[in-house]
């Protein structure tokens, strides 16, 4: 079943010099029980789609998009408060510094109870104090930790980044959600701790059917734990499809200059060759060039490639060129 | 062989940190660490966060001073109060680039201020110095008239790199300085690093715990785990035979 279906979502920034389409016309579709992977380089607005995906943004970005459903439901069509429900209940969300995004001020025990929504509680109200603290317990062991009295009563400064990490997992499976967006989960972690995370976001996949929308900027963490993958580029998706196709033949000029960026896709490469990189930077969201946002740094860019190209379709694998890399369109 | 452009001979360092009124507590942050580094060479320190690394780092610029142990530039000992010459030939990139660098200043100021302090050139030779280093990492002349906040992750970084060589030095330490960069702005990083070592025989120290990087662009590595240095060697040796356990799970971990 697919749970969320987005069609043409377009976000836009309201400036003093007009508005600014940060996310130009995106397509997202996630299964129940499916690890999406979404990469793409600082400012392509992955963090802008999760972010509009659970509702976060505030009122200077306008949101429009032809369709936005949430297991088959149209979101677009209830009311503000209605939609809040529905994606409170269902999505949650991992933010990206663990220990910045936690209440500075309150210890863990008390930030943990109040994640733990009162539909998850059975007995009555005296009996729900104790219920709270022993599935805040029980969260803290899902999530691998197990010493919990070491950790009730700290503050999130006191803790280990990777130990945060946990608990910000913790709090945001308390209320069992169908989809688990987590934002760049792993940037501020060990390499070791990174391993566990990705362990354990595998594992809650796997016994709970819970889909995953896992978000970074690092295409080989992606790729190894990823079944399908969307590629974004400055705001417009280049490449979606299987993680193992889109690796193997990539069609968008972008998608491959990512792959054979990262050292340990080229085993051939000989150590201190020089790696293949696309000239220039990213443009700023006020410079952005029109028609397909690579041109001008793409190798094979042409006249066409002012105008903005269709998503297009090769049997699962959808591509946004006019000139895709392997075979001639069909 | 050539002398070692950076040699570390036994280096201890240590913290002392209150406990109770009077009690202190002695925290061993390095013990008996030594390598030696060549020109034109890498030599990468991996290890995690409390592994000692970044005080290693900062006893090489001399933001501290060791316990014991020698620090030999180019086959000379390093004493305090070389530390001024010495930043001309030993140059710091920070973790992040849009966190060290000052964002009241243009950065064209800021260049100027470096050589303003640390060389004689006159204000044209300096301009033209500061044009000819931002040319040299791929930026151009009117950038000298921004801001920090006004370019982007990957430019930043070129900016830090363009402080650093604008002194012509021969050692760049890089704090995890590409850890944070994207993908194909690492590259650019990357491939503009090695260029550079090719043309002008700089040194790097990388300070990482990216291991693929490591791999790719390092000749030699050193692991560090609770200020102890565990595997020292050839990077391709020290991948295909750790000889210890943590080095052994660290390079598991980012092959797995």
């Amino acid at each position: 079943m697919i749970l969320l279906d987005i069609k043409n979502m377009t976000i836009e920034l309201e400036t003093p010099e007009g508005l600014i389409r940060a996310v130009d016309r995106i397509n997202l579709t996630i299964r129940e029980g499916e690890i999406r992977g979404l990469v793409g380089e600082s400012g392509s607005g992955k963090s802008l789609i999760a972010k509009a995906i659970v509702g976060v943004l505030n009122k200077r970005w306008h949101i429009t998009a032809d369709r936005f459903s949430w297991a088959g439901q149209d979101l677009l069509r209830l009311s503000y408060e209605e939609q809040r429900k529905i994606i409170g209940r269902d999505i949650a969300m991992i933010y990206q510094e663990p220990s910045r995004s936690m209440d500075p001020t309150a210890p863990i025990l008390e930030q943990l109870i109040e994640s733990i929504p009162d539909s998850e509680l059975e007995s009555s109200w005296w009996g729900r104090p104790f219920e709270r603290r022993k599935k805040a317990i029980a969260l803290l062991h899902k999530v691998g930790i197990r010493d919990h009295q070491a950790i009730f009563n700290s503050y999130p400064y006191q803790l280990p980044e990777g130990v945060c990490q946990k608990i910000m997992i913790a709090m945001a499976i308390a209320k069992k959600p169908k989809l688990l967006i987590a934002d760049e989960p792993t940037t501020a972690l060990e390499s070791t701790t990174q391993a566990q995370l990705f362990r354990l976001l595998a594992s809650f996949n796997q016994l709970k059917g819970m889909s995953i929308l896992l978000i970074s900027h690092e295409l080989e963490t992606v790729a190894r734990n990823t079944q399908t993958l969307s590629v974004l580029y400055c705001g417009q998706l280049v490449e979606a499809g299987e993680t193992a196709t889109i690796l193997k033949s990539p069609l968008h000029p972008y998608t491959d200059a990512l792959i054979k960026s990262v050292p340990e896709f080229q085993p051939e490469l000989i150590s201190k060759q020089p790696l293949y990189a696309l000239h220039g930077s990213i443009p700023t969201l006020q410079h952005l060039p029109i028609g397909c946002r690579l041109g001008p740094r793409c190798p094979n860019a042409r006249k066409e490639c002012v105008k903005t190209p269709v998503l297009e379709r090769l049997q699962n694998h959808y591509f946004s060129c006019h000139f895709p890399l392997q075979g001639k369109k069909l | 062989m050539t002398t070692p452009l950076l040699e570390i001979r036994q280096l201890y360092k240590s913290y002392q940190k209150a406990q109770g009124i009077f009690g202190r507590k002695t925290i061993q942050a390095l013990s008996d660490i030594s390598f030696s580094l060549y020109p034109g060479q890498t030599l990468a320190i991996v290890g995690e966060t409390g592994s000692g690394k970044s005080t290693l780092a900062k006893l090489l610029v001399g933001i501290e001073k060791p316990d014991s142990g020698e620090i030999l530039l180019e086959g000379q000992a390093v004493t305090i109060s070389d530390y001024k010459k010495y930043n001309h030939v030993i140059r710091y990139i920070f973790q992040d680039p849009a966190r060290s660098l000052n964002p009241h200043q243009k950065v064209g100021q800021m260049l100027d201020d470096v050589l303003r302090y640390s060389t004689q050139l006159n204000e044209e030779q300096r301009q033209d110095k500061i044009h000819q280093t931002l040319q040299q990492l791929g930026l151009m002349e009117e950038h000298a008239d921004y801001y920090p906040h006004m370019f982007s992750g990957g430019q930043l970084q070129r900016v830090a790199l363009a402080r650093a060589l604008i002194m012509d030095p021969k050692l760049l330490i890089l704090d995890e300085a590409l850890t944070a960069l994207d993908p194909s702005l690492r590259a650019q990083i990357v491939n503009l690093l090695l260029e550079l070592q090719k043309s002008t025989g700089l040194s790097y120290l990388l300070i990482t715990n990216h291991l693929r990087l490591v791999r790719h662009i390092s000749d030699h590595m050193l692991v560090l785990h609770q200020g102890k240095a565990l595997d020292y060697g050839q990077t391709n040796e020290v991948f295909s035979n750790p000889q210890h356990d943590y080095s052994r799970k660290l390079i598991k971990s980012a092959q797995s």
